[in-house]
Order: structure tokens, then sequence, then C-alpha cells
């Protein structure tokens, strides 16, 4: 890899070089995309029940030993019933054991589907199978087709075996297969949703009540254009909202890479049309986004109307904030690889930064290769920075080795032309903007981008008082080494923003953002 | 004699409130110092090695776990070269002197020979390595625990090589407790040992080091810290290191009299009466005086309140004599996430000594928790945040959030064995009664609009 990379190498530096040099390089095979053994992801089996944990009314029936419906239990109902107020949720399992192993568990499934169907009165009953019954090779499509006639939920089986994929191929099978369960459009069915629009690629349950998410900026941005949100697919979407979902005027992706499953599935099944662009973080992403979903909605004149009003109200800071922050340069953190293109495309085009995305896994090229390609299409290429840290065994995330080579790297730049992107439990010695912190919502939309401005000039206008020893000192206690926001404690993971670790049994339930 | 519940349309799916046997493993391996785990499995695995880590609080930064992730290929083919390679690169980074080799559901079921693979790599790696195969399918959470418990019994030295320590104890399985922090447990119960003059020989395990896993043979007793597992364990100690179980018979020291219970046979036990009746006298007369200066109204609150209880045996079984005798309450339905032969004796007889007959059921799910709570009329429940929004639900005002997995947030530890432990779960169940009859918004439309305050009469 060192010999392919382009300028910049040193000692701790293995890659620096535009993101166009490292998805050729990673495509052509010049560089491991493979991630360490300490840099799990959560399987297929959690990234495709993530999904259907949204999905409202349903049950998810597991097919398997019970840990892995404990498991994403806990990490996604509890943190739906914490987050949002709703009620308990279950995730059944068939609850194989040893004997059921070796004998096949066929009979538990047919058993489970009339117990659920009889229980709890779904709409829908999804078969999630595991690596065991993956393997023992139970035939689940013929029990379900079987029982289909004996139960009165809609069953659907999803093949989403933990060894079967990577994390995102969860993701990408559940959104393909809950078009199955969508109506064809009519003249007819079309006609009242002419000027609704689905959001599709969420995840999990309803919105939290008391936060200003991201979501709820969209439906406000498309509420604001006198169109409407038929539902957003899966973020606690009803069967009934996705059986109409094709017949609105458009779907908009609320992520381009997830969003773009089902977006594409629906627009090659239905015909419905498709609006994604890169997620929709700051002023030019969102109104890309809101001129996409009006040109189909034939709202274009409201959109522009809505999009001078939005401007005008955060005009004065945004614009004060810009003047600032022209010319200076972004450190952003690259663990999250959705999120850091489009924070840098943000930065780009909202505020003239340059945007360095700092630790972004080779991993990801393949990953994450629907918004790479976006980007370059759009004529992005930020810089990316790898060093050592991020491709060693051990946790690139809060890892001390990579703290040392992220600071040696900001050595040479002038902490007063660079902000770092990041989490704030990372501790370069420049301004530090953390945009996944809960306060700081919403990032979508112009309120995100005033809400991104007020951040940055609150970075700069404290970044005389020192980041707090103590703080430095939880994350990175002395003799600390290998760590990882992906394995804090409970109590610590809970806090941490946005997200980005498992459950802990002893606290409060939490999920996983990728 | 207790009644024991009955559900419908529960055999052949569950509605999970414990993890499985991997995860019970992991909360094993957790407890021991300086070792390192390579897990041998698709990668959604590694997050429930990591409830075990989770479940002991383990530093984020000292936690040393690998996982080979095993893909589609992995599985037809077989993946011994991957797990070699990341055994031996986990020993060159993580430099411990043990590694646990754990193969899941997938590794066991594929039949990959992870003890031949261990034993032809030994020489060539310097961390000991201890093959281990935890699918998920051999049982739930508890029974993993006593997987876990087995692996350790043939790393103990035999009775004849060691030398019996008198006054020393091995304390079994803390962290099989729904307490949030069950540590501090642990730790009370070091301390009431030492105030009798016992030593702790080794926690099985919280910390422990090898040494002290090999040495627990030199102890002269065992104290079970839990009724969800570890009887099996106590079992081969006794008959196979002669180390005789302590108190396994008695509810753990939950309330007063269950504590004193406690005391009092340990006391007789390690022939320390006469500081077992001080502990005691002076726990009681703390928790009366506490209560007495600021908690006055638990006695109206509490008096014949109906409850249910779901929970662990360790906790659960210890509450009830609490809630009965010493509150008042009427404990209406026991609900125990585990089932073992042990608990289910120590819970009837502790309900015959009360006289009472709640309805009981054991190893329940999240289905039949909500179920029970729904057929009988209960004011209250004591549980975890499961059962809080179970009972949100299905309407009960009072749910006691005293269990694991809690949404309190917890900074300090905090025992429930002994008397400040009882302060610690009344104070709980005082704040969350208190949260849930506080007014939260007058209802201005029952009074007549002149009573209003101008404030409120101008907002919408």
């Amino acid at each position: 890899m060192s010999e392919e990379a382009p300028s910049g190498i040193s000692d701790h530096i293995v890659f620096h070089g535009p993101l166009s040099e490292l998805y050729r390089l990673a495509k052509e095979g010049k560089v491991p995309t493979h991630l360490q053994g300490s840099h799990t992801r959560p399987c297929k089996f959690w990234t495709a029940t993530k999904v259907l944990s949204g999905i409202r009314n349903s049950i998810v029936l597991t097919h398997g030993p019970s840990g892995c419906a404990y498991g994403v239990k806990q990490a996604y109902k509890l943190t739906n019933s914490r987050n949002s107020g709703s009620a308990y949720e279950p995730v059944v399992s068939t609850n194989l054991d040893q004997n059921k192993i070796i004998h096949g568990g066929e009979k538990e499934l047919k058993g489970a589907l009339a117990e659920i169907d009889a229980k709890y009165r779904p709409d829908v009953i999804f078969v999630a199978t595991s690596c065991a019954t993956g393997i023992i090779g139970d035939n689940v499509d013929a029990v379900v087709k079987k029982a289909r006639g004996e139960v009165k939920a809609k069953l659907m089986p999803i093949h989403c075996e933990g060894f079967a994929g990577e994390y995102r191929s969860g993701f990408d099978l559940v959104f393909r297969e809950i078009v199955k369960l969508m109506d064809p459009p009519t003249p007819e069915s079309r006609a009242p949703l002419a000027d609704a629009v689905n959001i599709v690629g969420a995840k999990m349950g309803a919105e939290r009540t008391e936060v200003d998410t991201d979501v709820k900026e969209l439906v406000r941005l498309v509420e604001g254009m006198g169109a409407r949100v038929n539902s957003v697919i899966a973020g606690n979407c009803s069967l009934a909202e996705l059986k109409r979902a094709p017949s609105v005027a458009v779907n908009c992706a609320l992520c381009l890479d997830i969003g773009y499953a089902i977006g594409t599935a629906m627009r090659d099944t239905f015909g419905t049309p498709l609006n994604s662009t890169i997620l929709p973080y700051g002023i030019a992403a969102t109104e890309k986004w809101l001129t996409g979903a009006a040109r189909h909605l034939g709202k274009e004149a409201q959109a522009l109307e809505l999009m001078e009003r939005e401007y005008a109200a955060v005009k004065d800071e945004f614009e004060a904030a810009r003047a600032h922050l022209a010319g200076k340069t972004a450190i952003i953190e690259g663990h999250d690889a959705i999120k850091c293109l489009s924070i840098a495309y943000m930065l780009t085009q909202d505020f003239g930064m340059r945007a360095i995305i700092y630790n972004f896994h080779p991993w990801s090229t393949s990953a994450r290769e629907t918004s790479i390609d976006y980007l370059l299409e759009t004529g992005m290429d930020p810089e990316i920075l790898i060093t050592k840290g991020t491709l060693a065994l051990g946790k690139y995330e809060s890892m001390q080795q990579t703290e040392e080579e992220l600071l040696r790297f900001l050595g040479d730049l002038d902490p007063a032309q660079t902000v770092y992107f990041g989490s704030s439990l990372s501790y370069p010695n420049i301004p530090l903007v953390d945009l996944n912190a809960i306060l700081n919502r919403p990032r979508f939309g112009y309120r995100g981008a005033l809400k991104v401005a007020q951040c940055v000039k609150t970075a700069l206008d404290y970044a005389f008082r020192p980041r707090s020893s103590m703080t430095r000192r939880i994350v990175f206690p002395e003799k600390g080494g290998l760590s990882s926001a992906q394995s804090l404690t409970p109590k610590l993971a809970q806090n941490a923003p946005d997200c980005t670790v498992y459950a802990g049994q002893k606290g409060r339930g939490k999920c996983i953002n990728n | 004699m207790y009644q024991q519940l009955t559900f419908e349309n529960c055999a052949h799916s569950k509605d999970p409130v414990v993890g499985c046997a991997l995860e019970g493993i992991a909360g094993i391996i957790a407890g021991i110092r300086d070792v390192c785990v390579v897990i041998h499995s698709p990668q959604g695995c590694a997050a429930t090695v990591a409830l075990g880590y989770d479940n002991h609080e383990i530093d984020f930064t000292r936690r040393k776990v690998a996982c080979t992730r095993l893909f589609e290929s992995d599985i037809i083919m077989g993946a011994g070269e991957k797990l070699k390679d990341l055994v031996r690169q986990a020993d060159a980074t993580f430099q411990t002197k043990v590694m646990f080799v754990v193969g899941t559901c997938s590794a066991d079921i594929i039949g990959e020979n992870i003890e031949g693979i261990c034993k032809n790599l030994q020489p060539t790696v310097n961390a000991r390595l201890i093959p281990v195969m935890a699918g998920g399918f051999r049982g739930n959470a508890y029974d993993g625990m006593d997987l876990g418990l087995k692996i350790l019994i043939p790393f103990i030295k035999k009775p004849e090589e060691v030398t019996r320590v008198p006054k020393s104890v091995n304390l079994i399985a803390p962290q099989a407790s729904l307490n949030p922090t069950w540590w501090a447990d642990q730790a009370w119960v070091t301390e009431i040992l030492k105030d009798m003059g016992v030593t702790v020989q080794s926690v099985f395990p919280r910390d422990a080091s090898m040494h002290q896993i090999r040495h627990a043979s030199t102890a002269s007793a065992n104290i079970l810290l839990s009724h969800d597992v570890g009887y099996g364990f106590l079992k081969k100690m006794q008959d196979d290191f002669g180390v005789p179980p302590l108190v396994a018979d008695l509810p753990l020291p939950i309330g007063l009299k269950n504590t004193e219970r406690w005391l009092t046979a340990l006391g007789r036990e390690f022939g320390a009466q006469e500081t077992a009746q001080r502990l005691i006298a002076e726990g009681e007369a703390k928790v009366i005086d506490l209560l007495r200066r600021r908690a006055l109204m638990i006695i109206p609150r509490y008096r014949n309140c109906r409850v249910a209880v779901s929970a662990d045996a360790t906790i659960g079984i210890g509450l009830i004599r609490m809630l009965f005798e010493e509150l008042e309450m009427i404990p209406e339905v026991v609900l125990l996430r585990s089932d073992s032969p042990e608990a289910r004796a120590l819970l009837e007889s502790e309900l015959d000594d009360l006289g009472i007959a709640p309805k009981v059921a054991f190893g329940v799910d999240g289905y039949q928790i909500g179920q029970a709570l729904k057929s009988h009329s209960v004011d209250a429940v004591f549980g975890s945040s499961w059962e809080t929004y179970l009972a949100q639900e299905i309407g009960i005002k009072l749910a006691f959030d005293v269990l694991a997995p809690t949404n309190r947030d917890v900074y300090l530890d905090r025992a429930y064995f002994g008397y400040e432990g009882m302060l610690n779960i009344l104070e709980r169940v005082g704040n969350d009664w208190e949260a849930a009859m506080r007014s939260k918004e007058i209802r201005w439309d029952q009074y007549d609009e002149g009573q209003r305050p101008a404030a409120a009469r101008t907002s919408p």
C-alpha cells in the first residue's frame, strides 16, 4: 500500500491522498480492505433485524437459539422503548437447543408461527434465520409457505444468517424483501398520494420524542413545500403505509447507501421515482434533496419559495460563519463512512473549507460504494488520511495509537486555521465540533446548516479553554491502549454520542449506528 | 406451597429476557484477569461476548477480544487457518498469559476442531490456550455460566497438592445476579467475612487470577452468591476437592430477617457468633433509625400493597420475605428468570414458612411476564426496565426499576445484600413511588378560568 500511495507518507501515515486514489487502489486489490479481527461490526442478522424493528405491529421471529433474539431485542427494542416512549416490544425466538440443532427445527418453527399469530395478532411475522438454522439447513421457506394458509398474519422469511454477508447486506436484504409487501400502484391509488413522498432508508422505531431529529426536520421541510410524508421506511412504519408506498410521487432516500436498495427495488418493481442525494447535511445537499423531490411532486415553485424562506431565516448567522470558515481546513473523523463523506460535502460546498477525512477505513470503500460513486460523480474528491493505528489489531475509534498519530499530523497545521469534526472522545489540540452530540440536532436542512455554524462558532469561541484533563483521563487512562467506543463500559457507552455501541446488559438499551 | 402459573402458546416460541450460553460463558471469562478471547464465529457473536464484559463493567481499555469474522465460504470450507492466524496475531498483540479460544454456534455445528488447533498451536504461542465450545444453543446465559464454571474445574489443584487454609472461602458466581452493581454485594460479603476473621481465597470469577483459581481448593468452604447458577460447581467442589458449601440452603441476605439468618449461620460456622450478633444489632439499628427519620411514610404506603416480583432467583427469592414480613406487602405473583430444582425447593420452603401462596412461574419470558401482570390485580411490580415498560403498557402505575437492565443512571456501586443493601433497594423504590405519584401538570380545565394564573391563561 505504501508504495502505491502518493505524497505525504511518513512513519505513521500509511495513506494520504484523494478519495478517488484510495478507491482505485482498493478496487485493484492494492489496499488491504479487510477489517481486523478486533473491528467487528454487527452481522447480517443484526442489521436485518434493525430494519425489521422499524415496522410497527410486526413480530420478528428469530429461528435459532434464543441469544440472537435477546441481543437484538435489548439493542433495538429497549432503545425504542427508552427513546421513543413505545410500549414493550418483543423479539421472539424458536429457542432451539442442542437436540433441535441435531434433529432440525422445522417443527418448532411451524409451532412458533401459530403461537405468535395467536399471542400477538401481528400484521406481519418476519422469520429471521440465524447462523445455526442456516447451517443445519432447515427449509424455512417451505414451512412458511405451508403456514400461510393457517395463520392470519402475513409471513415473510428473511434469510439473514450472520455469516451470510457483510453487515450492510442485512439492511439491503430487508429493504429489498419488504418491497414484496407493497401493492402495485394504480391510477386510483396514486391520486390521493400525488402530493406525498416516502422517506426511505430509516431503521428501528419511532423518532425520539424530545429531540429535534434529522428525520423530523425533513418531514418539516417536505410539509413546508405543501407536500406530505406517507411513510418513513422503516422508521415506525405500518403495513398499511408499506402497502400503499409505491403510489407516492417519489421516494426520497434518507441515506444514499441504505435508501438506495429499497429505492431502486421500488423503482424497478413499481416505477416509483427515486430521489437520492448524499445525506442532506447542510444547505447544498438539502437543496438537491428538496429540488429532486419537488420535481416529482410538481412543486418546484413551492420548493423554491421554501428554500428562500428557510435560507432567509438562517442567512445572517450562516453567512457570518461561512466567511469565518472559508479557506480553513476541516479534519473529519472517518469512523462512519457515510456521515464523514456527507460532512465533507457540506463543509466543502456550504462553508468553502478544505476537507480531510481522517482514518477512513479502506474497508469502507467497498461497503460504501454508492456514496463514494455519488461523491466522485459530483466532482467532490476529499483528501483521505489513514494512519497505522487504523489498520492495527485493536480498536481505532478511540485508540491511543490513532490519537497520537492524529496529534502528530495536526502538529504541522495551524490551530487557528483548522477545525476537527469528530467525537468529543477525541482530544485534538484544535477546536472540535461534535455533530453527533444530542443537542446538536438537527443536522439536516437549513436549520442543520445553522446548527453546524453555531457549533463551529462555539468551538472557536471557547478554543481558549483546554480540554478537560478529567475527561481525557477517562478516555485514555494510563496504560490504556486497545480501546474502543464499541467496547465502552455500559454507562459510558450510553453517553457515547449517536449510539455507536452495542447494548449493555446492565444498563439501558443502545443502538448500533452503522 | 405455591401455585404454578401456566401459559398457553409458549411451547415453541420464546420472547427471551435472558441471553444465550455464549453470553454466560463470556460472563465467566470476563471475570478472569490477564486473559484475552479469540472468538471463532461470525462477527455478530462479538456483541454477545461484549455483553459478558459489560456485565463486569470491564474497563473499555482492558478488553482484549478478537473475532475471526466467519463468512459463508468459511462455513463451507472450514476456517482453521483463519483461526490460527488470528490466535498468533492476538498472542503477539494482546500479550496475555491465557487466551480463551471460543467457538460459537457456527463453529460448534460445523465441527471445527478448536481443541486440536489449540493443541497444535500451543508450542508456538506464549499464551496458554484454552479451547471452549460455546454454541448459543447449549442453553441460556445461566446454563452458559454453569458451563463456564465447569471449564475452570480442571485448573483447580487437587486436594493432595494443596494445604487447606482454615477460615477461608471461595465466593461463587457473584455475577449471576440482577443487581445492576452486583460486585457491591460481593464486596459486602467480603467485608463481613473479614469481620468474622474469614478470608476470601478466590472469587469465581471476578477479577480473579489464574493463580487464585488454581488454589481454590485451599479454601475451607464455598459460598454461592447466586440462586440461579453454580449448584453443579458447588457439588463438584465438594465431591472432588472436599470443599463444602455453606448457607446454600438459605435465601441470600436481602432484608433484615434474611440477613440475620445468613450472618448467624456464617457466625456459627466460623466460630464468630458474637461478631455476627454485633453486625446484626448494628445493621438493624441503622436501618430502623434511618427509616424512622426519613421514611415513616413507607408504612402506610406499602402495607398490604399487592406486588409482583419479576426477577432472577438470586434477588427474587430474598426479596419475598422482606416484602411480606418487613414491609407488609403482599407478593401476589413471583416470576423468576431461571429454573433450577434448587431454586424451586428454596422458594417453596420460603413460601411455606411465610404461609403464603403466590402465583409462581420459572424460566419466564417477556410474553409470560406480560400475561402474568395482566391477569393479576397488582398495585406494583418489582423488576427491571423490561417490567417498567410492560407495567406502563398494562396500566400498572407503580414499577420499581431496581434490577438490570435498568433505566437508571447508576454511578455509585450499591449493594442489595445486607443492611445498607436493604436501604439501597428501599431508596430506589421510594423514588420510583414518588415519581409515579407526583402530579406532572395541573389540569386547569377542571377549575374555573378565574383560578388560573395569568401567565398560564395567555398560553395556548
